[in-house]
């Protein structure tokens, strides 16, 4: 009863978390896992894992489950076109088995 | 030199204060290595409990004065606020190797306000005993939001110049609506609300007030061990942002004091307010105004504003300026 699906995780900053759920709903997901999320990347300018007072330096992982290869390469786009400049935030994919299939 | 032998011992006495006390054990504890963690969601309600008990003691002092004398007050505070932004402009952003959104962002973090300097310095006015409208602390919103918009702009004016693309438009308003709905400032303004149009000295007296100090100590240890911290990201930028963040707050400061004593002439604005509007002018924003610079420079280097404001700046202001413009203070009012 299990089908084939893609799973797109992105880590971002967590000032960025509003604005990626927006785009990742406007492009047609339907649903969404957001998890609090800490460690060190190659981009010098950030580089914790502790809580910070302002929540500048947190990140959230942000898992998007979807039924096609193509959504998930939308979102991708979108957000490489818009936050891979400024922002610290890795995107990757992999291919996953869902268990409730009906639902994407 | 009779005016610094009247200073000197009262400046000590002010550095010997629990809430300076605390910080600096703050500071060391993290430089060691220690494993003490306060948790976050303690750090967001003490954060909220010191901004709320500071809006109710304002609205109660509004509710029971004359709302026009705030005018002029507030609006040197929004002044303030935009000039702090332009000198870091000029002066920062001109040093070699420092990018203009980075100077900046930088500037516009340190014309915004830290809601914990504040409450440090109203508990060492009252031990002081030098009086002040308690609805200075209202200011805060009035330096705090001008300075983040200001930044915003200059910057988003900068880079849209540099990259010759004039198409994109900076707005405005969903910069003040996101300062506004930030959690330091909601805590701030909900609190002046509630002590205008409701009675709640019941729960002030029994509450907010006996347990403020304690709170507040608590606060600067967190935010010593945040400075500590926060000085590894300082490090990997240009040493100008560490100079800048020692010599600005005390220069912002008493820019800050000159026009409060202007004030104090023309409307009788308490001496103890200069000292207030100076503080708050010394401070630098480490709540709410990192994430909103983020979002509105995303080009500016966060290591380096938030790395030069709670490494150094909030640590300056509230060692030094706080007990520099008390003592200040102190001595015009001859103690």
């Amino acid at each position: 009863m299990s089908q084939q699906v893609w799973k797109l995780v992105i880590v971002a900053e967590e000032v960025l978390s509003k604005k990626l759920v927006k785009l990742i709903k406007s492009a047609g997901a339907t649903g969404y896992t957001v998890n609090a999320a800490g460690g060190e990347g190659s981009r010098n300018v950030r580089s914790t894992g502790e809580p910070s007072v302002s929540h500048t330096l947190s990140n959230v992982k942000i898992e998007v489950l979807t039924g096609t290869r193509e959504l998930a390469d939308t979102i991708t786009r979108e957000i490489e076109a818009k936050f891979y400049a400024d922002y610290s935030i890795i995107t990757y994919i992999y291919p996953v088995e869902a268990l409730r299939d009906h639902k994407f | 030199m009779a005016f610094i032998s009247d200073f000197l011992p009262l400046f000590l006495e002010q550095v010997q204060s629990p809430t300076l006390g605390f910080l600096i054990g703050g500071i060391i504890v993290a430089a060691l290595g220690s494993q003490l963690a306060i948790p976050d969601s303690i750090y967001k309600f003490i954060s909220f409990f010191l901004l709320m008990k500071i809006g109710l003691t304002g609205g109660i002092a509004i509710r029971n004065s004359n709302p026009t004398e705030i005018f002029l007050p507030a609006l040197a505070a929004v002044g303030l606020g935009i000039v702090i932004v332009f000198i870091a402009r000029w002066t920062l952003g001109k040093l070699p190797g420092i990018s203009v959104p980075d100077a900046v962002a930088t500037g516009g973090l340190f014309g915004a306000v830290s809601g914990s300097t504040l409450a440090a310095v109203l508990p060492q006015l009252d031990s002081a005993k030098i009086p002040y409208e308690a609805w200075t602390a209202a200011l805060y919103p009035f330096m705090d939001i001008p300075a983040l918009v200001t930044a915003i702009v200059v910057a988003s004016v900068y880079l849209s110049k540099k990259t010759g693309n004039t198409a994109e438009k900076v707005e405005v308003w969903p910069i003040i609506k996101e300062s506004i709905q930030s959690s330091a400032v909601t805590s701030l303004l909900l609190g002046v609300a509630l002590g205008i149009l409701t009675k709640p000295e019941p729960v002030y007296e029994s509450f907010f007030n006996p347990l403020f100090r304690g709170f507040l100590a608590v606060l600067m240890i967190i935010m010593g061990m945040e400075a500590a911290q926060r000085m590894n990201e300082l490090r990997k930028v240009a040493q100008w942002f560490a100079i800048y963040a020692f010599i600005s707050p005390i220069v912002h400061g008493f820019l800050a004091f000159g026009v409060g004593l202007i004030i104090h002439k023309i409307t009788g604005f308490s001496i103890g307010g200069a000292v207030v509007l100076a503080v708050i002018a010394a401070s630098s924003s480490d709540i709410s105004g990192p994430p909103t610079l983020r979002a509105g420079i995303p080009s500016a280097n966060p290591s380096a504003y938030i790395g030069a404001s709670t490494a150094i700046g909030t640590p300056v202001a509230i060692a030094i300026c706080i007990p520099l413009f008390i003592g200040i203070a102190e001595v015009m009012l001859g103690r």
